[in-house]
């Protein structure tokens, strides 16, 4: 999960006129410059968009990677439609995100808030919150599915020394969807405090020190202050955390491989399942579109909503 | 697949998110006259064998390899293991088929083998298998149907094994129970199943895995056998039939209605607590009784229950499956190769020694059988059993989406959220369209 943040130059590099003007340099700079964008671009065509195209000539085949593929044309996406499979799958996905990128945010901004304080030992909380973050996700679900085992794990020893009924958690069709939303939290909330830390440090002193001259308690300034300038962060991690939640995999291969009865299931899931468990590589691929073209109209949706909000995330 | 499982468990909680699939082989040859017609068994060739083992039967492998050229000093076989898991191997050969770069023979499972032979680059061996001096008729009927393909046979048995029912003695004798009998019906597993829970002591009378995967589909097989049906009618699902929803029926009342069963969501759970005596009854096949030897259990081993004295199991048979490459002398050769190693002297030294059964019925006189069967009790009773698995399951392009479905449906009965017929109904329905190609 590589962050960039690219910094756009204020000043353009001014081109030459001589240089402009003598023929015999332009296709040596245009050598130069492919010599550097080359192999990046070599990369992401061979790597990423190459396949990408690929996937959907396989997206309109029926083929099961061996015997020969035979075009279907628009029928594995008229299929997945009418698929309840992949509508559960589909709801799945949407109680996870909806359970994960609000819980990720407001716990987020809470961590945060709490991390700003100046208070002994604080660089030792700091790294506590953002260890989890670092460790693999596949790491991370192995660990889990230890704490959460319903016969010797350590969650249900706590329950049963608060006195509370044990829990069937990761086997439980009920629960095991919520339980893995913990998990992930768990492991990504370091990465939203990191960016709320980063943003309440950006915040000008000069603002809160003039809303508390003008009588605002802690509560007030908070809310009229502080959140309205978290605002753009906000949106940028509204995005992120929802293609983290809509990709989650790992976890959840590590834990529960989409059961109990499928109920752990995920849309990302199910496209593994389809193309690499039973083989049906068209209608993975197809699939795979399907959730490709959800995604981005999502992430298209949010950035033209914040655009005109006039915040500035992306 | 039997080895996939047993590796899995062996290597316990770890292995949670790692495959571990090593299997162990034996193997037979067979030939079309296309691919090897006019070879020249004295030509010099390399065969490049994917064995799909890993650790000490990789080692065996190796050094059966190095034997074979010793014999033959014009054929070099490179043995490897070709993926990192048996799993991995058909993803290996598919990207092998695009790259035009797929070995000699291969190690696969014998579901997949549908799934090869509609690939066009196997060999046909069925002229070759019907040689007298190939004594087919040696490996067990399921094992050569499983190698069977559309009519053409694709590939040699390279392991067998079958579902038979496994108990622990102490907890019968606690119980006051008497031993299962090779005559129980599955009225008398479910009474005895019964007799053995004690909730208090986290017992159970048996145990099925509910993860919906071929390992929760397969153990319904001999079931649905047994009342009669079948799996596919032609190209169109049968299990579906009153015969499968018996079958489920049976199952249900354990799970639900008597709560005697073991609900298991890993595949990988049950046969642990079957070794540390927490479930009594455990049906599974010879690849547990390495752990269950491991873990001091005192064991017995009885054919599955029967329906009206029908006592047929399933059996999982894995595959040589030998590949073309327009090159007579290394169609032959590789033909020559798997016959010698799936020949009753080599397979001894192979399956016997990594601790399969034998593959050809002519090995139980054998100086290894009696050593295996010493150190494994059960395995002469599995041995007997290869016997009942009389029908195979299907080798058709789509069983594994006919399979996952099943095992959905079977996991969702298990657990109460689904009568059978209707459960089987929707399966059915799932799968018509991948089975029918």
């Amino acid at each position: 999960m590589a962050l960039t943040f690219a910094a756009t130059p204020r000043t353009q590099p001014e081109v030459s006129a001589r240089a402009r003007g003598r023929r015999g340099r332009a296709p040596r700079r245009t050598a130069t410059g492919w010599g550097f964008a080359g192999p990046a671009t070599l990369l992401v065509v061979g790597l990423s968009i190459f396949p990408a195209v690929w996937a959907f000539f396989i997206s309109r085949t029926r083929w099961n990677g061996i015997a020969p593929a035979r075009d279907v044309g628009w029928r594995n996406y008229e299929r997945l439609l009418s698929d309840p499979d992949m509508a559960a799958a589909a709801r799945h996905t949407l109680v996870l995100t909806a359970l994960f990128v609000p819980a990720s945010i407001l716990l987020g901004i809470l961590i945060a808030v709490a991390l700003n304080q100046r208070i002994r030992l604080i660089g030792f909380y700091r790294t506590c919150i953002f260890v989890p973050y670092v460790a693999s996700a596949a790491a991370t679900g192995i660990l889990a599915s230890f704490v959460f085992n319903p016969q010797f794990g350590a969650a249900n020893e706590v329950l049963r020394r608060l006195g509370l009924p044990a829990q069937q958690f990761l086997e439980s069709p009920s629960q095991a969807l919520v339980v893995i939303c913990v998990i992930a939290l768990w492991g990504e909330v370091g990465f939203t405090t990191v960016v709320y830390l980063a943003a309440l440090q950006d915040i000008p002193q000069e603002l809160i020190e003039a809303a508390r001259m003008d009588g605002a308690g802690s509560w007030r300034v908070f809310r009229h202050v502080t959140l309205p300038e978290l605002r753009p962060v906000t949106v940028f991690t509204a995005i992120w955390q929802t293609i983290t939640a809509m990709q989650l995999f790992d976890l959840i291969y590590t834990t529960t491989r989409g059961g109990p009865l499928n109920s752990t299931q995920t849309v990302v899931y199910y496209i593994y399942e389809l193309a690499f468990q039973t083989q049906r590589l068209g209608y993975g691929a197809a699939a795979a579109y399907l959730l490709f073209a959800v995604t981005m109209l999502l992430s298209l949706a949010v950035i033209w909503y914040s655009r005109r909000r006039g915040s500035e995330a992306f | 697949m039997s080895i996939f499982r047993r590796n899995r468990l062996l290597a316990g909680g770890l292995s949670a998110t790692l495959f571990l699939a090593a299997c162990t082989g034996g193997g037979s040859d067979e030939g079309t006259e296309d691919a090897a017609q006019g070879y020249d068994p004295n030509a010099t060739v390399e065969l490049t064998w994917w064995t799909g083992q890993t650790s000490e039967a990789q080692t065996v492998a190796e050094g059966l390899a190095a034997e074979y050229h010793k014999l033959h000093p014009n054929v070099t076989v490179k043995a490897s293991p070709g993926a990192p898991t048996t799993d991995d191997l058909l993803t290996k050969l598919s990207a092998g088929f695009a790259g035009g770069s797929y070995p000699d023979i291969s190690y696969a499972y014998g579901n997949w083998a549908g799934d090869l032979g509609a690939s066009g680059k196997t060999q046909d061996l069925t002229a070759y298998v019907n040689e007298p001096s190939f004594a087919w008729s040696e490996m067990p009927a399921a094992a050569r149907e499983v190698a069977t393909a559309d009519g053409k046979v694709i590939g040699i048995p390279a392991l067998v094994d079958n579902l038979a029912l496994i108990y622990n003695k102490k907890l019968f004798d606690d119980a006051g129970l008497a031993y299962p009998t090779d005559d129980w019906s599955w009225q008398d597993f479910r009474d005895a199943a019964k007799k053995l829970t004690n909730p208090a002591k986290n017992q159970y009378g048996t145990a099925y895995s509910v993860s919906g995967s071929e390992d929760t589909t397969w153990h319904l097989w001999p079931l649905l056998w047994q009342n009669g049906g079948k799996i596919l009618d032609g190209t169109k699902p049968a299990f579906n039939s009153d015969a499968g929803v018996a079958a489920l029926e049976t199952l249900r009342a354990i799970a639900v209605d008597d709560k005697s069963m073991y609900l298991d969501q890993t595949d990988e759970k049950y046969g642990p607590l079957f070794n540390s005596g927490r479930v009594a009854m455990m049906i599974s096949g010879p690849w547990s009784l390495l752990d269950i030897t491991t873990a001091k259990l005192d064991y017995g081993v009885a054919l599955l229950p029967g329906v009206n004295g029908d006592h047929q199991t399933v059996s999982g048979p894995d595959l040589w499956v030998l590949f073309d490459h327009s090159d007579a002398n290394r169609a032959g050769a590789s033909r020559d190769f798997i016959k010698w190693l799936t020949s009753a002297e080599i397979d001894a030294k192979w399956n016997l020694k990594v601790g399969n059964l034998p593959l050809r019925s002519t090995e139980k006189d054998s100086p290894e059988f009696a050593a295996y069967v010493k150190e494994y009790p059960g395995g002469q009773k599995f041995f007997d059993n290869l016997a009942n698995a009389k029908q195979a399951r299907p080798t058709v392009a789509g069983y594994e989406v006919l399979s996952r479905n099943v095992g959905d449906a079977i996991a969702k009965v298990l657990q109460g959220v689904a009568a059978p017929k209707q459960a089987l109904d929707e399966a059915a329905e799932k799968s018509a369209d991948a089975v029918e190609q």
